[in-house]
């Protein structure tokens, strides 16, 4: 693909000759951070195929992790764009919650199987468009405008549902998330996570959607004074967001069978961290969706372990924080040695 | 006579980044009271080595004394508390605080020890002010407030905040004009006086003629050469030694006749209410126009209202003849405008990305279908570009930060080049971009012209304007004051316009 | 360029427009069958005849959860039984600022009683010292102030007792079967009432020597955290005699992952006492079997309570001519037998 490169000739290239070229360093160095993921994944299937060897390696537990992985996974794909933008979405979980809950009220319930999911995506892209307006059109900081969607869309979900649980009684909604609807083993919502994530890493890296989300979030002045349309691209990426939400709303209502306005509790954060420990830079410019990804199959393989070895909340959770400053102290590290 | 040790004694410095050797035994001795100039290209490791100085960073090996004695500068504090500041090229200033808060940042005059004392802290500040000949800054405003050059008095304001021995001055004129400069140099000239010794970085010789004792000579993290006489090592050995062959400092050619032809670009009547007045200008394909002035003529300002960057108050920019919707910078750039900006890492460039897709991502339709890129398309294309301006290193999978200034801005004309733009505004096209690349630089710029261009250049160096262009429009205080072909004029012509506004 | 992603644009307008109207439809939550009413026991706790006119003051937290819900419900409906008994319902809120501002206010409205229920009650314990020196009887709703000198009289539901009764139901029906093993899902771990339960059912398995409890994870009272949590429980333990789960709520999960595990070899019981989760015990096709009740209704007995205690009456049927300072309720067991007494209590 690159021919072969011709020794620095410019006097202000400062790399030895002996070693080899930046651009090298900087690939080989993306690489060992998904590699170090990979590596935190591998010592993790160790831990548990130690302590749970039964009941951790086994398929069934294969299709659970990533089955609970799917719904944030999904969350997170959004998200990841929105970050590398150099935006937030604070509003994910309240989107999900949002848009769970109206898609499983019994009116929509009549509509069936399409109702349902047609009502889940549309209300998250709803969502998203109001995020994007307000951010890209109407001068708002995406920190705050997501701030206001997240307490209104809460808001509505719980005055629609009035607190209560809406159990979903669509059966074919049901049955996709039953063993019966597994495809060669393969969960049909996990299926739309990889799906997600493929198309999701495809946009990122091989279209000029991708393209210009890294340059608005790396320099947005540059991109501007390159023709792009700074604005326009950050509503198509709260709309992406959004659309990522409702598709997650529809698994988590096939996943739980039922809404409830409670849904989508602390996606955000789940969604941001993971993120984080895959390498995005909260300052934008630079994200990838197999860390994302990886970052969020970390999250569930921890949570999964500790479950399978009965271990409580509390200790989850300092666990989860340790690994999120851990996260971030190496990425600075790398960061600092650029 | 016993020798007085020198104030400041450097020696056998190295620092190493991952895959760089930044520095690699420096030595540099600097005498209470003089004026000690530091000279070198981008990336000869002056940065590196006045940081070392203002110790934020830390040497690898190699030894620091101090009035003879030896010293380790662990920290910023720790160089300040020895009487060392450093004036930073990218002012380190809190824009949200005011001009007497950044002063005393970090040191406030406190009652009880921090109760921080504003009167106190505002007179000291309006005092020093006074001393460095900008008694009208008001302690009391917001430092984002300021024109650059006020808040390059800021931060010197700072520095001499404390009992201060040494100042290490990174470009200080790069943001200034003639008369800031001429200010400048009488606060330097206090100081030396005062036995205050001063480290002086800039680009520009004429500068360090004039205010230099002596010259080291940075290339490649080595000193190749200490303590020169300032005023009298000839300019060719100075340039020898920067760049290790001798550089003609040469504009290319110009066309004997201007170029036929219908004007490409026409300006008419463009203003920006407080910027500069109605404005007409035109450019022929194959011209080079230049505009001159000093700092706040307008100079910038037109070329980003032209571009669509600015919304225009009145007037309206033609395109072969059609005009562009105003302000909008995605009209100019589909009607074939590229702009080259002033600030060209903070306007122009994505830092964390390659050549490539820096050069490739003013014309991405080209290389995609439905949104999908073509990336092996992508390559060619910026190869052959960047290979067109003999880009260096000629890889343009490199990230574009490891790029010197000249070629970070070939990257950008690259840019312009494979989009096919018609129209190429040139904001300081030389800034930062070293001596011994600035010429190979200029024959680029004329050769894209000479390919069927129209360039219109803005610098606030006369002789660049004057060597490089064919017709200049003299600009003073956003008006034009006077435009001929550029073989009539002369930079003491041009100087007596922008200063008096009218031919001496 | 531009023209073309505009009219998409305006095609998506239209179908964001369309769909807008087909959504605001879909937030109807009435269901084509009747409203049923909430409170259950329709038996008057104090005297039934009309007395003097009574203004109840009544602050609860913010109403995010079924349970929470119904005791609004509960309240509102029991006092609209009562012609001589006004309510003055705040918002609910679960901000204890916002709370303790809302409970000043009826303060000053002079309310004959108070009823609240704090979103936090070390927290509040404060605001219901100022309305008893106040002279307003407060009637302290299930989580309890610091000191009893906040309250008149105390009336809540035995988390406790939750954790013994479904222990000990368990524990009876797993007798005689060695080496049972018990898995618990309890409710959120920060929550000192989950402590409680926890604690009580562990009290009742040491009754049965022939049970273990082999595992245990906290929810979050959540369906969604109740199936996740679930889930993980099912792949750990992959056999087990009886599961108890701490809320009928996160129950509906619980039940979702049950289902989607393909398991049905236990026996499961429930607490809170959900609508849902009686219509499941009812049918009787599922692993649960039963559900340990901390009644809503309680917010209906503290309304009676409350028009007591502005009336000067005592509780009927007992010797006493005040109202008790305390009323724990019984976390009764409510399975097939009973469940259709209890149905009408259920929650949603």
């Amino acid at each position: 693909m690159t021919q072969p490169v011709s020794p620095p000739r410019d006097s202000t290239a400062k790399v030895p000759e002996a070693r080899p070229p930046a651009w090298r360093g900087l690939a080989a160095r993306a690489d060992v951070r998904t590699l170090s993921l990979l590596g935190v994944l591998a010592a993790l299937i160790v831990v548990g195929g130690i302590t749970k060897p039964d009941e951790f390696l086994d398929t069934r537990n294969l299709q659970l992790v990533l089955t609970q992985a799917s719904v944030v996974g999904v969350v997170t794909v959004g998200m990841t764009f929105v970050i590398v933008s150099g935006g937030i979405d604070l509003s994910v979980g309240a989107i999900v919650a949002l848009a769970s809950v109206w898609a499983t009220t019994v009116a929509t319930q009549e509509y069936g199987f399409a109702g349902i999911l047609f009502t889940a995506i549309v209300v998250g892209v709803g969502c998203g468009l109001v995020n994007g307006v307000l951010i890209a059109y109407g001068s708002m900081v995406p920190f705050i405008a997501t701030l206001a969607m997240l307490a209104s869309a809460r808001g509505l979900a719980l005055q629609i549902t009035d607190g209560k649980t809406q159990i979903v009684t669509v059966p074919s909604v049901l049955d996709l998330g039953e063993r019966d609807a597994y495809v060669l083993g393969v969960p049909p919502l996990v299926m739309v996570f990889a799906v997600v994530t493929v198309i999701g890493w495809l946009v990122l890296n091989r279209t000029t959607f991708g393209r210009r989300t890294v340059a608005v979030g790396g320099n947005p002045e540059a991109a501007r004074l390159a023709g792009i349309d700074v604005r326009r691209q950050r509503l198509y990426l709260y709309l992406l967001s959004g659309l990522c939400c409702g598709i997650a709303a529809f698994l988590l209502i096939v996943l739980s069978g039922s809404g409830q306005n409670t849904n989508g509790n602390l996606y955000e954060l789940d969604a941001i961290a993971a993120a984080i420990i895959g390498g995005t830079l909260l300052t934008g410019g630079r994200g990838t969706i197999t860390g994302s990804v990886l970052g969020v199959l970390i999250f569930f393989t921890i949570t999964n372990i500790f479950a399978l070895n009965n271990l409580q909340s509390d200790v989850q959770q300092i666990a989860k924080g340790a690994i999120i400053v851990a996260a971030v102290l190496v990425q600075r590290r790398t960061a600092s040695t650029t | 006579m016993a020798p007085e040790p020198p104030l400041l004694s450097m020696s056998g410095i190295t620092k190493s980044f991952p895959g760089v050797r930044a520095l690699d035994g420096v030595d540099l001795d600097v005498q209470a009271g003089e004026v000690h100039c530091l000279l070198g290209q981008n990336g000869a490791g002056k940065s590196t080595l006045i940081k070392v100085l203002a110790g934020a960073h830390q040497p690898d090996t190699g030894s620091i004394r101090w009035h003879g004695e030896e010293v380790t500068l662990r920290s910023p504090i720790a160089a300040m508390r020895l009487g060392i500041a450093t004036i930073y090229q990218e002012l380190d200033l809190v824009e949200h605080l005011s001009v007497a808060e950044n002063v005393h940042l970090g040191h406030e005059p406190t009652a009880a020890g921090f109760i921080v004392r504003g009167k106190t802290a505002s007179a000291s500040t309006a005092a020093l002010l006074k001393r460095l000949g900008h008694a009208e800054i008001d302690p009391a405003r917001l430092v984002g407030d300021l024109s650059a050059a006020q808040q390059q008095i800021v931060s010197m304001a700072r520095a001499l905040s404390h009992d201060v021995r040494l100042i290490v001055m990174d470009e200080p004129s790069a943001a200034l004009d003639p008369d800031e400069v001429d200010n400048l140099f009488r606060i330097v000239g206090d100081l030396t006086a005062a036995g205050v010794a001063v480290v002086y970085i800039s680009h520009r010789l004429e500068e360090i003629r004039r205010i230099g004792d002596r010259v080291t000579v940075l290339k490649d993290g080595r000193a190749v050469a200490h303590g020169l006489p300032a005023k009298s090592t000839p300019t060719r050995e100075v340039v020898a030694l920067m760049t290790g062959r001798n550089v003609e400092y040469v504009f290319p050619d110009r066309p004997l006749s201007p170029p036929p032809g219908e004007p490409v670009l026409t300006v008419r009547g463009l203003s920006r209410q407080g910027e500069f007045e109605p404005l007409d200008l035109e450019v022929r394909p194959g011209e080079i126009v230049g505009l001159a002035g000093l700092v706040g003529s307008g100079r910038s300002e037109i070329l980003e209202t032209v571009y669509g960057a600015r919304k225009p108050t009145a007037g309206q920019v033609l395109v072969d003849g059609r005009a562009l919707r105003p302000g909008s910078v995605r009209a100019a750039v589909r009607a074939g405008l590229g702009l080259a900006p002033e600030e060209r890492k903070a306007q122009a460039l994505l830092m964390l990305e390659s050549v490539t897709r820096n050069v490739s991502v003013s014309s991405m339709s080209r290389f995609s279908r439905g949104g999908w890129i073509d990336r092996g398309a992508e390559l060619g294309a910026a190869r052959a570009a960047t290979r067109e301006l003999s880009l260096r290193p000629d890889n343009p999978s490199v990230p574009v930060r490891t790029l010197s200034g000249g070629n970070q801005q070939k990257a950008v004309l690259a840019r312009w080049l494979l989009r096919g733009c018609k129209v190429l505004l040139l904001d300081e096209p030389t800034r930062g971009v070293d001596v011994g690349a600035r010429a190979e630089l200029y024959a680029v710029i004329r050769r894209l012209a000479d390919e069927g261009l129209a360039v219109l250049l803005v610098s606030s160096e006369v002789p660049e304007v004057l060597g490089l262009a064919d017709r200049v429009l003299v600009l003073r205080e956003g008006r034009v004051v006077h435009t001929a072909p550029a073989r009539e004029l002369d930079e003491h012509r041009v100087l007596d316009l922008v200063m008096e506004g009218s031919p001496a | 360029m531009t023209e073309i992603t505009s009219r998409r644009g305006l095609l998506f307008g239209a179908a964001a427009v369309s769909a807008g109207a087909l959504l605001t439809g879909c937030t109807s939550n009435e269901p084509s069958e009747s409203e049923d009413e909430p409170a259950g026991n329709d038996q008057p706790a104090a005297d039934d005849k009309p007395g003097k006119q009574v203004t109840i003051g009544f602050a609860g937290p913010q109403a995010d959860h079924g349970w929470l819900n119904a005791i609004n419900d509960n309240a509102k409906s029991r006092a609209e039984k009562y012609s001589d008994v006004t309510l003055e319902i705040t918002e609910g809120s679960n901000d204890t600022a916002q709370q303790i501002g809302q409970i000043e206010t009826l303060i000053n409205k002079k309310v004959d009683v108070l009823v609240v229920l704090p979103a936090d009650g070390k927290a509040l314990t404060q605001v219901g010292l100022k309305a008893m020196r106040a002279g307003i009887p407060v009637v302290n709703l299930d989580r309890i102030f610091n000191t009893p000198q906040a309250y008149r009289c105390w009336i809540g539901g035995d988390n406790y007792g939750m954790g013994l009764n479904a222990g000990h139901y368990i524990g009876e029906k797993l007798k005689g079967k060695s080496g049972a093993r018990v898995i618990e899902l309890a409710g959120l771990d920060n929550l000192e009432l989950t402590k409680q339960r926890t604690q009580g059912f562990d009290d009742a398995l040491k009754n049965y020597p022939n049970i273990k409890k082999v595992a245990r994870q906290a929810a979050e009272f959540t369906v969604e955290s109740g199936q996740a949590k679930m889930a993980q429980l099912l792949q750990a333990q992959s056999k087990f005699d009886a599961l108890w789960n701490h809320d009928d709520d996160q129950g509906v999960g619980a039940l979702r992952a049950i289902e989607q595990a393909g398991r049905d070899d236990f026996l499961m019981v429930g607490g809170a006492g959900a609508l849902s989760a009686f219509q499941a015990i009812k049918q009787d096709d599922g692993v649960l079997k039963a559900t340990v009740l901390y009644p809503p209704t309680m917010a209906a007995s503290a309304i009676d309570l409350a028009r007591a205690l502005g009336q000067s009456k005592g509780i009927g049927g007992l010797a006493e001519f005040e109202i008790p300072s305390s009323l724990t309720l019984y976390s009764a067991v409510v399975d097939k037998t009973n469940v259709d007494r209890y149905m009408s209590t259920g929650f949603k």
